[in-house]
């Protein structure tokens, strides 16, 4: 229930006179509905209804003086919504209006659950496999509580291109029977380190570039002594990679997308006791003939004693191999992804040319260039390798 | 079976403890002869006795403090903070002595008391009046942390927080003291203390929340539906310990989780949540977990108050948000 | 046993209940602006705070504090006070504050939910309306130190009501005050309420002007309908505490004629007869017949008065309901002075869902 006083009427008079009353006890009254007019020493005032609701009292008949602020009209509110409209005096309170409604709680939950079972799955593995098109519900997790693992993923994956590498599929040993008929196969050794890391490689190279390989020459007859080859080898591919940027790229198959590099970072793949080692040298367009010799030197030495820190064994922006050092001319080098090129430099040797003035024998050095097809044209192989040739045969 | 709202279940459990427990002593400003501002102690009084419901000085600290001396000999005090807006004067009694006083004398002296306080805005208040602050309660070891969202949970959690023989702080949702009725069956039954309620299940994201914001949290669950987004909702009622069984069992089914407070967002309780369900759930969830919360600035004056309390709107884009994800 | 120390409690009154003087007056009570410009300001806070709880009766207001009987206390200590001088209120004293230069608009605005009506234009360093009930003490007791420290001729006036004196606030704060001599004066309003608790359950102490003795600070009550005596008391005070004499505590007896707010209902706690008995006490006939009895006013003038004040309410609700509605960035724009970075994300969400409303 819900009072309604005597609201000063504008005059800061103290009291007023009922006239008439407009409505009764048990009328439902809209606010601001005519409700009841008093008058005053002046004038006759309406008072409109302040609230929606019922009349439950009236305070007074016509010719009843009324103060201000003294009761007038209780009213019975409908149910609120938690406008100010209603004062909240009947709620008891001290500050504000608590909202009230009809709704009557009734106990116990709704609802029901389906019956489907769902993968546990680390959110990084569900997206990797989203993206190799995979559908990680029928995988078997092999983690603690069936926890799907990112090996579990990778050895349900299929022959699509991945930019990451994959594991090698090991085969058991008994499925490495031999057709001819070998009785003796000797101890299984199993590939460690280098050598395992060079199998992996070398199959997602295998399985995801297009390798296209372009042969040429370059005439050294013209350098002046001194020169240091590594160096000059270097530089050339830095000449190379201004004629055509291409071929200082990454290639994403997956996303089918290309980074070009600034910088040019080479591999230089480097001969150990234990295999196949690329150390990086960083910015080479950025050194000097005898900065590279010195960081060549460093990288070849830490390569062989095994003590280069990961940080000078990745990220290369292009290769180099310099594979002839005692044998074979011309090759067809591997591409590592997500590199898309390398260059191999051949055994030197002395060739028999045709020069304008006669035959004659000029010192010469094979160049093998593969690059990935699926990312460099045979306009951008061949204008790198012009410009490279361009720059090797520069007498210094 | 009184049909009540959720400050008349209150009552009636203040009631039935009194008249069960002679120990059992209320007291606060405005609790006795006015029966409380907001009538949770109605009658009370005139019942039991001016030495059972006490008009207190208006003194926070001093409610707290003198708490915690009648409970050492052996009353069991139901204390009222007339809003939690004015809890502060009373944190030092509360973690400074209350939260500590049985680790410190090794379970020699103990503090069976329940501050009960009202909780949360949305009743065009003044400033002060409509302050979520659980989460200074929650930080403190030594203290229990209890928030009932319908008429039958305040009776039975009230009743079970005065039989606690440790402190409890129930917080009470001020918006929902009238809002609706429930049958409530006076027979002094006590809810446990420690267990959240699963009040709906479904199949594609948990809801959790508290208090007032229940309301709009089963609301957008219901608008949720009408889009075929099947939502488990649950009820934390215990705030500190939290039932984090309950939470990460539906978690393991839905895969996704939308956390609901009034409190602001920064060091609210939805960051403890979403910090133990990252820990303990990750390989379950199919989406980041959401918080939809008040804003991190000062609750502000009533004319504003709308804006900043969690809507059902925003309940609903957070978990159209994750079901995307 | 000889005593060692011992403490008197003297009350002031100037105009009795019938507004006859009791004895000589002091020279303010000569110069007639100064006694209509009191009796003016009574009776527009009066007819203001009627027009406040019609408001929110009538849904356009959210919950108020009424002031009326308080009038005398909170108009005859701001005439006391100079305008360098700052006032601590709690949240009831329209009286003092509007002497000073904040409208009715600002007071309108706050009890609207409306931050905007603490931004009072005029009195830029008077402090805004304090809900934590006590809290407010020791901010002036820090006032008054600054201005001991700066060395300025400043003084503060702090109130509290006789329920606030049972927090442990004031107290530390009075006793800084006293310790310190620091020029701050704690005007206790006893209206006899603190909400549903009456003085006599607050507190066993006979007055609560003593409740500075505890803390060294001498007490002195007057009666709160007074307005000459409470304008007397007040200036006493204060020129003690601008000479470097330290603080006062002023006990103010008079009595809460409303509710204590709109949503309060005091006819369940309070006897019909003490408030009937409270009415008789009240302020302002007493001073209209002291006034008249000087030939300063009227009826003529007392009519002409009361539709000035009208109008003026009536502007000032003008300038309330058509204040600029709030956005949802008011929730942010003044929290901090540099805020950090990632409040702007919630600030345009909560510019998204909007919300709020005016009225």
């Amino acid at each position: 229930m819900t009072r309604f006083n005597l609201p000063d009427l504008g005059e800061g008079l103290q009291e007023a006179e009922i006239v008439r009353w407009h409505v009764a006890v048990g009328d439902r009254v809209a606010v601001d509905q005519p409700m009841v007019a008093m008058e005053t020493a002046k004038a006759v005032v309406e008072v409109p209804a302040p609230f929606a609701g019922v009349i439950a009292a009236l305070h007074g008949k016509p010719g009843d003086t009324i103060a201000t602020g003294a009761p007038l009209v209780d009213f019975q509110l409908e149910a609120a919504n938690g406008t100010v409209a209603d004062a909240g005096v009947a709620q008891g309170g001290v500050v504000g209006h608590m909202p009230e409604t009809g709704e009557i709680i009734t106990a116990g939950h709704t609802g029901a659950r389906g019956t489907g079972h769902r993968a546990r799955v680390l959110p990084a593995v569900r997206e990797l496999a989203r993206k190799l098109g995979i559908d990680v519900e029928e995988l078997r997790g092999s983690g603690p509580g069936g926890v799907v693992t990112l090996d579990d993923l990778l050895a349900a994956r299929t022959a699509a291109p991945l930019a990451a590498v994959a594991p090698l599929p090991v085969a058991a040993p008994s499925a490495m029977r031999p057709a001819i008929g070998l009785t003796e196969t000797g101890e299984l050794e199993m590939l460690r380190s280098l050598r395992r890391a060079m199998a992996q490689s070398m199959t997602l190279s295998r399985d995801s570039v297009m390798e296209c390989t372009v042969f040429d020459d370059a005439d050294i007859e013209g350098w002046l002594p001194g020169g240091d080859y590594t160096a000059r080898l270097l530089r050339a591919i830095s000449a190379g990679c201004r004629a055509e940027p291409g071929l200082n790229a990454w290639f994403d198959g997956e996303n089918h997308g290309r980074r070009l590099f600034q910088p040019i970072h080479v591999g230089i793949a480097v001969d150990t006791p234990d295999g196949l080692l690329v150390p990086v040298i960083r910015d080479v367009a950025g050194r000097d003939a005898a900065q590279l010799r010195t960081e060549v030197n460093r990288l070849k030495a830490g390569a062989r004693e095994r003590s280069l820190p990961p940080a000078d064994l990745r990220d290369f922006t292009i290769m180099l191999s310099n594979f002839g050092v005692m044998a074979g001319r011309y090759a067809t080098p591997v591409v590592v992804p997500p590199a898309v090129a390398i260059l191999g430099s051949g055994r030197i040797t002395r060739d028999v040319v045709a020069t304008g003035h006669g035959i004659e024998a000029h010192r010469r050095i094979p160049l093998s260039l593969t690059f990935d097809h699926r990312c460099v044209t045979g306009g951008e192989a061949v204008r790198f390798l012009a410009a490279v040739i361009a720059d090797l045969q520069l007498p210094a | 079976m009184p049909r009540v709202t959720l400050v008349e279940g209150i009552n009636l459990a203040l009631a039935r403890a009194l008249a069960d427990d002679p120990d059992v002593v209320v007291i606060g400003e405005d609790v006795g002869v006015n029966g409380g501002v907001f009538r949770a102690t109605a009658g009370l009084q005139q019942r039991f006795g001016k030495a059972r419901v006490q008009d207190t000085p208006l003194a926070e600290g001093l409610i707290a403090g003198m708490s915690l001396g009648m409970a050492t000999q052996g009353l069991k005090v139901v204390a009222e903070i007339q809003f939690m807006g004015f809890l502060y004067p009373a944190l030092d009694q509360i973690a400074n002595h209350m939260a500590r006083l049985r680790n410190r004398t090794r379970g020699r002296l103990t503090c069976p008391v329940v501050i009960r306080m009202p909780h949360g805005g949305g009743i065009h208040a003044p400033e002060h009046h409509s302050e979520s602050l659980e989460v200074l309660l929650c930080h403190h070891a030594g203290l229990r942390v209890v928030c009932p969202s319908t008429p039958g949970a305040a009776y039975g959690l009230l009743l079970a927080a005065i039989r606690e023989p440790d402190p409890v702080l129930f917080l009470e949702p001020t918006r929902l003291y009238r809002l609706a009725r429930q049958d409530v069956l006076d027979d002094g039954r006590a809810w446990p203390l420690d267990r959240a309620q699963l009040l709906q299940q479904g199949d594609d994201v948990t809801l959790v929340s508290w208090g007032a914001m229940l309301h709009e949290t089963r609301q957008a669950a219901e608008r949720l539906a009408q889009e075929k987004i099947g939502c488990e909702v649950i009820d934390l009622a215990s705030l500190s310990p939290i039932d984090f069984d309950t939470i990460l069992e539906s978690v393991a089914h839905t895969g996704r989780l939308v956390i609901v407070h009034e409190a602001a967002r920064t060091a609210g309780l939805g960051a403890e949540i979403a910090a133990t369900v990252a820990e303990r759930a990750l390989y379950d969830l199919l989406a980041p977990v959401q918080r939809v919360t008040g804003y991190d600035t000062v609750m502000p004056y009533f004319a504003m108050e709308r804006a900043y309390i969690p809507s059902v709107a925003r309940i609903v884009e957070a978990v159209r948000t994750c079901v995307k994800a | 046993m000889k005593t060692v120390a011992e403490f008197a409690i003297g009350r002031e009154q100037l105009l009795d209940a019938s507004g006859a003087p009791t004895g000589p007056l002091p020279g303010f009570a000569e110069d007639p602006s100064e006694l209509l410009a009191m009796y003016r300001m009574m009776v527009l806070c009066r007819l203001f705070d009627a027009k406040a709880v019609n408001l929110q009766r009538t849904g356009k207001l959210g919950t108020y504090a009424p002031c009326t009987g308080h009038e005398a206390t909170h108009v005859g200590v701001a005439a006391a006070m100079r305008p360098e001088d700052v006032v601590v209120p709690v949240y009831r004293e329209y009286g003092t504050l509007l002497w000073r230069g904040v409208t009715m608009t600002e007071i309108l605005t706050y009890w609207a939910g409306d931050e905007r009506g603490n931004d009072f234009a005029a009195t830029r360093e008077d402090f805004p309306w304090c809900v934590p009930i006590g809290s407010q003490s020791p901010h002036a007791a820090g006032i008054a130190m600054a201005f001991k420290v700066r060395g300025q001729p400043r003084c503060v006036v702090c109130y509290i009501g006789d329920g606030g004196t049972s927090q442990g606030a004031f107290h530390e704060a009075v006793n800084l005050a006293g310790a310190q001599r620091l020029p701050v004066v704690y005007v206790i309003v006893n209206n006899g309420w603190a909400i549903s608790v009456p003085a006599s359950a607050q507190t066993a102490a006979q007055t609560f002007a003593q409740k500075g003795l505890g803390n060294g600070v001498p007490g002195v009550q007057v009666d709160g309908n007074d307005v000459l005596g409470v304008r007397k008391v007040l200036a006493d005070s204060l020129a003690r505490a601008r000479g470097g004499e330290g603080p006062t505590v002023v006990e103010a007896l008079t009595y809460r004629l409303s509710d204590h707010t709109t949503a309060d209902d005091a006819s369940r706690y309070r006897p019909a007869a003490e408030l009937e008995a409270a009415w008789r006490l009240e302020p302002l006939p007493r001073t209209r017949r002291f006034l008249e009895a000087r030939g300063l006013w009227d009826e003529q003038r007392e009519a002409q008065l009361r539709a000035e004040c009208s109008a003026r309410i009536e502007e000032a609700v003008r300038g309330y309901q058509g204040r600029p509605p709030l956005g949802t960035d008011a929730m942010f724009d003044h929290l901090h002075a540099h805020p950090p970075a990632a409040l702007a994300a919630q600030k345009a969400l909560a510019r998204r869902f909007g919300g709020g409303e005016s009225h």
